[in-house]
């Protein structure tokens, strides 16, 4: 049970970034509500599929979340570790092999029993993925958490995968065999796309049966768009893609039934359409509103707020000089007038970051070095530097929109302004989000550049470790205490000794300042009022059965 | 106007051994006379002191901004300190207007000049030699006419880095054939009036027919054209910025962007919208009253 200990360690945490949603964003209590009704839900597309081993998109993992359950999940509007269809699990004394106890008594929606051979089938099925199933645009979690696959058969995956096998013990424990010791892979678990999925209905349904492309896979089975078939507190009903998808109360759920008779998922693409539908009727509540949109929804509708599990950053690459000076970093630091950006061009409940991961993560040290906005220090630091009049190459993005970026000009004009008033001087680089930005920002093509990232799951490898546990072209550096501590916190299996570890990675970091982290937002919902018990995720994992209508 | 019909408005002047210099110095006198001219003359002079005089009209910085007044849905409106406001980045609107006539005037002028100078190489070539060296530039010219300027212009400006000097050049390439097809004409038009059947019935080379005769008097309709061009140059700049294609630093102050820039904020700060899209009409339409007039003043018919 050992993992479960790490959950407590950071409910404070948690509570401290649920506080900061304000009074309107609070969930309202869920069990409260009547059951009976039905809600439909505006999302900004159709699923990609719903069978959860071929997705990484929002919109798919959304729908897979209701329908199916992982072993592991999310505490709802956390990010930690909580049991699902594994009652609790427990790591060998080398870290690599992991018992999982099962619950007992649950079925598939198609009657099928769940049980440790499900698990095993399930792994085994990802494990064995071949061909187009192994790109990764197709199974971008299993490639993600574990690595490779059996045989290597893409060359964009690793060689070597995490998972070495699984074991049924009996039918109430599975063992999960690992190559390596790992702690983080448990938190990896919980994303939907590690779903239990009925092995007959995988097999009947010909789940497996992949064509196209790696880039634009088709599905050729019935699984994932007609028979989805898990053991979650919804069932299937129908998909009329473009149009709706129905899901209905699981009545045989192992566990608390869901309150909704229904769940209509209506696709609009368009932010201000959505806006639109729920002002009609049309629609009692939808997912992404338009930072604008929040100020004026507030008033007649109940907008939630995801806790923050983003970050952006100005990015250094360290093998251009002079960003490989300390002093030059750290002038751009305190030369960034961070808090005036977030109040001005974020939708409200953004903070500014000082850390390369966000507050409700467990790990987050409050006491890293902190770069306060400071244009007389910042001059002074140049001067310090050695380096007379700093010239940069300031990259931004074109094309794009993301949570923590919503108008990479905007954020990108402010800092030239604040670097230009300490002495800096600044020319300007733009090149299209995808694929060129990103690649001339990973391969070390930019000096200086606006990035940011929003986790996967709750474990903090997937914020600094993906950064800063091995080298990478677009910071520069080689920091091989960085990349130590990261390396010795990820495999670390004590959840105490983990967090300690994360924090003191964090302190290196900031002190090292590869980059500086400048803003942590919170993407919104909106609801009709009358709608209650829907808990926003920090990873966007909400489950509708404890949601009521009116 | 299309093309053709500009150049056979253009055209219906007549050239009857009117020495180029003295049919200037008439069409100088109509233009005074005339008060569009004026009205164009005083508006494009207004354009072009602001754009030159920018530092010191300017009240404050334009790059320079302060952000503690913006929020996503509030920017200050006119003040006493700032005229016209505040952009949606806590810079003074006022002064950016004024720096941004910068950026029109210089993408105008220096487009126009590159664009007119060799698309009237390649309309002398043409309408000086004739034959298939005329057949060959002219159907060049027609291909690049086919496409519409605008989008000309952006798959040219996409090609190359965003910077001004991409827009620069997307907007000369457009221009090209629109001179080179003008001159041409007007020269072809030339070749067989009197006096240059008479130069060459004496025995002057061909080619000082062409630079000596033909082309001087063969201009007219060319500067008319370019003072339209320069209008329909400075739309174009403000269309690739409002796009994304101008100057890859979006700090540098163009309407166009400007325009753009603030779209975020059409219902809490529509005024933002107003100020850059009426100094782009007041300066386009300052080159259009000024073309206008001046092709009324070179043409005899007009003038009747």
């Amino acid at each position: 049970m050992r993992s479960n200990k790490v959950l407590a360690l950071v409910l404070g945490g948690v509570l401290a970034g649920t506080a900061a949603c304000g009074s309107d964003s609070k969930p309202a209590d869920s069990g409260s509500g009547k059951s009976g009704g039905t809600l439909v839900f505006g999302t900004s597309a159709d699923p990609v599929s719903m069978d959860g081993a071929y997705v990484s998109d929002g919109e798919s993992l959304r729908v897979v979340d209701q329908l199916f359950e992982t072993l592991v999940t999310t505490k709802a509007g956390g990010t930690e570790a909580e049991p699902k269809l594994a009652k609790s699990w427990t790591a060998s004394a080398d870290g690599k092999a992991w018992t999982f106890a099962l619950q007992t008594g649950v079925k598939f929606h198609d009657g099928t029993a769940f049980n440790a051979k499900a698990v095993c089938a399930n792994f085994d099925r990802w494990y064995n993925f071949k061909g187009i199933q192994q790109s990764p645009s197709v199974s971008y979690y299993w490639s993600t958490v574990f690595g490779g696959f059996k045989t290597q058969e893409n060359p964009d995956v690793p060689k070597t995968s995490l998972f070495a096998s699984c074991e049924a013990k009996d039918d109430a424990t599975a063992v999960v065999n690992l190559t390596s010791p790992s702690s983080s892979f448990i938190a990896g678990l919980a994303v939907p796309a590690f779903s239990i999925a009925s092995p007959d209905a995988l097999v009947k349904y010909r789940a497996d049966k992949v064509s196209g492309t790696g880039d634009s896979p088709k599905f050729d089975g019935t699984f994932g768009t007609q028979h989805p078939i898990g053991t979650g507190p919804f069932k299937f009903d129908s998909y009329t893609p473009g149009d709706k998808l129905v899901i209905s109360r699981n009545d045989g759920y192992w566990g608390t039934k869901a309150k909704l008779d229904k769940v209509i998922f209506k696709p609009i693409a368009d932010g201000p359409a959505r806006r639109q539908a729920l002002e009609s009727g049309d629609i009692q509540g939808y997912d992404f509103v338009d930072p604008g949109d929040v100020k004026t929804l507030q008033a007649k509708y109940t907008v939630l707020q995801r806790p923050a599990f983003n970050v952006g950053y100005v990015g250094f690459n360290q093998k251009k000089a002079p960003m490989d000076n300390l002093k030059i970093r750290q002038a751009v630091a305190h030369a960034l007038n961070r808090a005036a950006l977030v109040k001005a061009k974020y939708p409200p409940g953004s903070v500014v970051a000082k850390e390369f991961m966000p507050p409700m993560l467990f790990g987050y040290a409050n006491d890293v070095t902190d770069y306060a906005y400071d244009p007389e220090k910042a001059k002074q630091l140049i001067k310090e530097s050695g380096v007379t009049n700093p010239k940069l190459e300031f990259w931004y993005p074109t094309n794009v929109s993301r949570p923590y970026m919503p108008d990479a000009k905007a954020n990108w004009e402010a800092f030239k302004s604040d670097l230009e008033k300490v002495g800096f001087t600044i020319t300007a680089k733009s090149a299209p989000w995808r694929p060129d930005y990103n690649q001339k920002v990973n391969n070390g093509g930019a000096q200086m550049y606006l990035l940011g990232w929003t986790g996967d799951f709750g474990d903090p490898d997937n914020f600094v470790g993906t950064f800063f546990r091995t080298a990478q072209p677009a910071w520069g550096f080689d920091n091989p205490a960085i990349f130590n501590a990261l390396e010795k916190a990820r495999v670390e299996s004590d959840p105490a000794k983990r967090t300690a570890a994360y924090q003191d990675a964090n302190k290196l970091i900031m002190e090292f300042l590869p980059g500086v982290p400048y803003v942590h937002t919170q993407p919104s919902l909106a609801f009709n009022k009358n709608v209650k018990g829907y808990v926003p995720s920090p990873v966007s994992l909400e489950s509708f059965a404890d949601v009521t209508v009116g | 106007m299309s093309i053709a019909e500009s150049e056979a408005r253009l055209l219906s002047t007549e050239h009857t051994g009117d020495i180029a210099g003295s049919r200037m110095r008439e069409a100088f006198r109509q233009l005074r006379r005339n008060p569009v001219a004026i009205l164009g003359a005083a508006l494009i002079t207004l354009f072009v002191v602001v754009a030159v005089f920018a530092p010191w009209l300017a009240p404050h910085s334009p790059t320079a901004g302060d952000l503690s007044q913006i929020t996503l849905s509030h920017v200050p409106g006119p003040s006493a300190e700032h005229p016209l406001g505040l952009d949606t980045q806590g810079r003074d609107e006022l002064s950016r207007i004024i720096y941004g006539a910068r950026a029109s005037l210089l993408i105008g002028v220096v487009s126009l000049s590159l664009g007119a100078l060799v698309g009237m190489l390649i309309g002398a070539l043409a309408g000086g030699l004739g034959g298939w060296v005329d057949s060959l530039l002219m159907r060049l010219m027609d291909i690049m006419l086919a496409v519409p300027g605008l989008l000309f212009a952006i798959a040219v400006a996409a090609v190359l880095q965003p910077s001004l000097r991409s827009v620069m050049i997307a907007i000369a390439v457009v221009n090209v054939p629109v001179f080179a097809r003008l001159l041409r004409a007007s020269m072809i038009g030339q070749r067989h009036s009197d006096y240059v059947l008479a130069a060459r019935s004496i025995g002057v080379r061909r080619w000082r027919i062409i630079v000596g005769h033909v082309l001087p008097n063969s201009l007219a309709p060319v500067i008319v054209q370019g003072t339209l061009s320069l209008a329909t140059a400075i739309i174009d700049a403000a269309g690739l910025a409002f796009l994304g294609l101008g100057s890859a630093d979006p700090s540098v102050p163009e309407w166009g962007r400007m325009l753009a820039d603030t779209q975020q904020y059409l219902q809490s700060a529509p005024q933002l919208a107003l100020f850059p899209g009426l100094a782009i009409v007041v300066s386009v339409l300052g080159f259009n009253l000024l073309g206008d007039a001046l092709r009324e003043a070179l043409d005899p018919k007009l003038r009747r």
